[in-house]
């Protein structure tokens, strides 16, 4: 797979602060990659000097094979993106923020119609095309910036906390609208969170912590490497069942016959629960999340 | 072409959204002719037609404000978010100050056109030739200070505060140019203010071809506060014109030049204007 997004020791300081430190990444074409971090961590700086809105103090960006400030021109019509903050303009339809959208980005005109209705078709906007966004709720803006972003056929397509104070239904509709462009279009989805959970549906996801990437691989190899299940067990025996743990030397806490144990595989947890199934009154497996590899690898809860 | 026209189109359809601002450009152009009118009959002498020297004043006076503040108005695209979307755009920054430019100056031109529609019913005359002649002198004053609006704009570093400040200065020199009162029934030791007033002499351009001043002896001129005698040195409307084109050209390069440069992130916003 071909690397659309390459970064080379990429440093951003403001004044005598440090914003990025020496960061190198890439990005495969078609996948859906995201930064992780707490708020001023560095991922908002990134994506604004990949997006040719920031000057990079050193190293090389990249984006399709061109650089982010010798080819700005280039590297913007490659590009949509849809930042943390609105930036439409609300007195003008929704149809008409879009069609100026793509006057801006050279759209062909025959097309222009066509690419709006489906983009607004995508998030599931249609019906609110000649409404004035200064008449949307909050979440309706999102969704149509998210269209707007998308309507000229980005090759990358860059979310800068696209779902950072809107409720969670409307939050996973936003990623559902999201991962069907991705796959429809075979666009390359660029996002930062600093909501875990979100990031599972990434194909590769850097974790980034006072400007530097502390982590970079896909969600799943991260919990693995990380993270190991926990079962929360509540049992009738909980002496026999005390001493069986310590006697395996497998780590657990225990309170009012409620144990916590960190079995590590799927195979050990079945082999316990199996074991103890006479005395077992109930129990769950808490798989690990990002936010376990985040503390795992920082020491400490994402700050939000 | 494609983005100055698109920006060009959508300043248009902002403006022709707010029509409580439309209205109330008018209603003060309105109030203005209404109270003037009696210092002009009290206080001209020897002007041979008052209102019309009145009205021709406050239709460039329009124009001005007009084109000051709408292409100041890109702050207010700053303050709302929208600039980010311009900048990150695959369009030039020339083209964005070209299409800024464009749309303050034909609001400017479309809003002293009705003042001079108004103007023909209360007595202003004019003939196809001068009234063309009329036509191109606001468009030249337009784009003159769209082309300043939008260099100040770029020197903002606060969106709410910059405008008044703005305003507070526009204000004086409004007064200070002969268009709502005679430079003639000013005291004399205003007059240094008056000559380097920029407004003196886009209002003296202006009044002259919507006057028809074409046979008026220098004498009579300088009575009527349309020609001025700097030191000896008779200032005439067609050098008023020039000084007026020479500013324009001025601050036409420079605001382009200003523009390309210019970092929008850091203007702070405190709260949004509404209008």
């Amino acid at each position: 797979m071909s690397k659309i997004i390459e970064v080379h020791n990429f440093t951003k300081t403001y004044g005598d602060q440090v914003a990025v430190n020496n960061i190198s990444f890439d990005v495969d074409e078609g996948s859906v990659f995201a930064f992780l971090g707490p708020n001023g961590a560095g991922k908002t700086t990134t994506i604004n000097t990949l997006c040719t809105i920031l000057e990079k103090t050193s190293g090389s960006l990249k984006i399709a094979g061109h650089d982010v400030n010798a080819d700005q021109a280039k590297v913007r019509r490659d590009i949509g993106i849809v930042f943390q903050e609105s930036t439409l303009d609300s007195n003008l339809t929704v149809e008409e923020n879009l069609a100026l959208h793509c006057d801006f980005y050279n759209v062909p005109k025959v097309e222009v119609q066509d690419r709006i209705g489906f983009a607004l078709d995508l998030v599931g906007l249609l019906d609110w095309q000649k409404a004035m966004v200064k008449s949307l709720s909050g979440g309706m803006k999102r969704r149509v910036e998210i269209a707007r972003g998308l309507v000229h056929f980005p090759k990358v397509l860059f979310l800068d906390e696209p779902t950072t104070g809107l409720d969670p239904q409307t939050r996973a509709n936003i990623w559902d609208y999201i991962c069907t462009v991705q796959r429809q279009k075979n666009m390359t989805i660029f996002m930062t969170t600093h909501y875990m959970d979100e990031a599972e549906i990434c194909d590769k996801v850097a974790i980034i912590d006072h400007g530097e990437i502390v982590a970079f691989d896909t969600p799943s190899h991260l919990k693995r490497m990380h993270t190991s299940d926990i079962v929360k067990i509540k049992t009738s025996d909980g002496i026999g069942l005390q001493e069986y743990l310590r006697k395996n030397e497998i780590a657990f806490s225990e309170k009012d016959n409620v144990f916590m144990v960190q079995s590590g595989s799927i195979t050990a947890t079945l082999d316990l629960l199996s074991r103890w199934k006479d005395s077992i009154i109930d129990f769950e497996v808490h798989k690990g999340t990002l936010n376990d590899v985040f503390i795992a690898i920082t020491g400490k809860e994402i700050r939000k | 072409m494609r983005a100055i026209k698109a920006i060009l189109l959508r300043n248009l359809t902002a403006f022709s959204r707010d029509k409580m601002r439309f209205f109330f450009t008018l209603f003060m152009s309105g109030f203005f002719l209404f109270i003037f009118s009696f210092v002009m009959k009290a206080a001209a002498t020897g002007i041979a037609a008052p209102m019309s020297y009145l009205i021709s004043g406050i239709i460039i006076m329009t124009v001005f404000q007009s084109a000051l503040n709408n292409s100041m108005n890109i702050i207010e695209d700053v303050a709302s978010g929208f600039m980010k979307e311009i900048m990150v755009a695959p369009i030039a920054r020339w083209q964005i100050s070209l299409g800024q430019i464009a749309s303050a100056t034909v609001i400017s031109v479309l809003q002293g056109m009705l003042i001079v529609i108004i103007g023909f019913f209360i007595g202003l005359k004019l003939d196809l030739f001068h009234f063309i002649e009329v036509a191109a002198v606001m468009v030249v004053v337009g784009i003159t200070f769209a082309s300043i609006g939008l260099y100040l704009a770029t020197l903002s570093k606060n969106s709410s505060t910059f405008q008044v400040i703005i305003s507070v200065i526009a204000m004086p020199l409004t007064f200070l140019s002969g268009a709502y009162i005679p430079t003639t029934v000013l005291p004399s030791f205003l007059s240094p203010v008056i000559y380097l007033n920029p407004l003196t002499y886009t209002t003296s351009a202006f009044r002259s071809v919507a006057l028809e001043t074409d046979g008026m002896t220098e004498a009579a001129m300088l009575h009527n506060g349309i020609a001025f005698d700097i030191g000896g040195f008779i200032v005439t409307p067609h050098i008023a014109l020039t000084i007026v084109v020479l500013i324009g050209i001025l601050f036409f390069s420079l605001c382009v030049q200003r523009f390309n440069r210019a970092d929008f992130s850091q203007v702070k916003v405190f709260h949004r204007r509404h209008r």
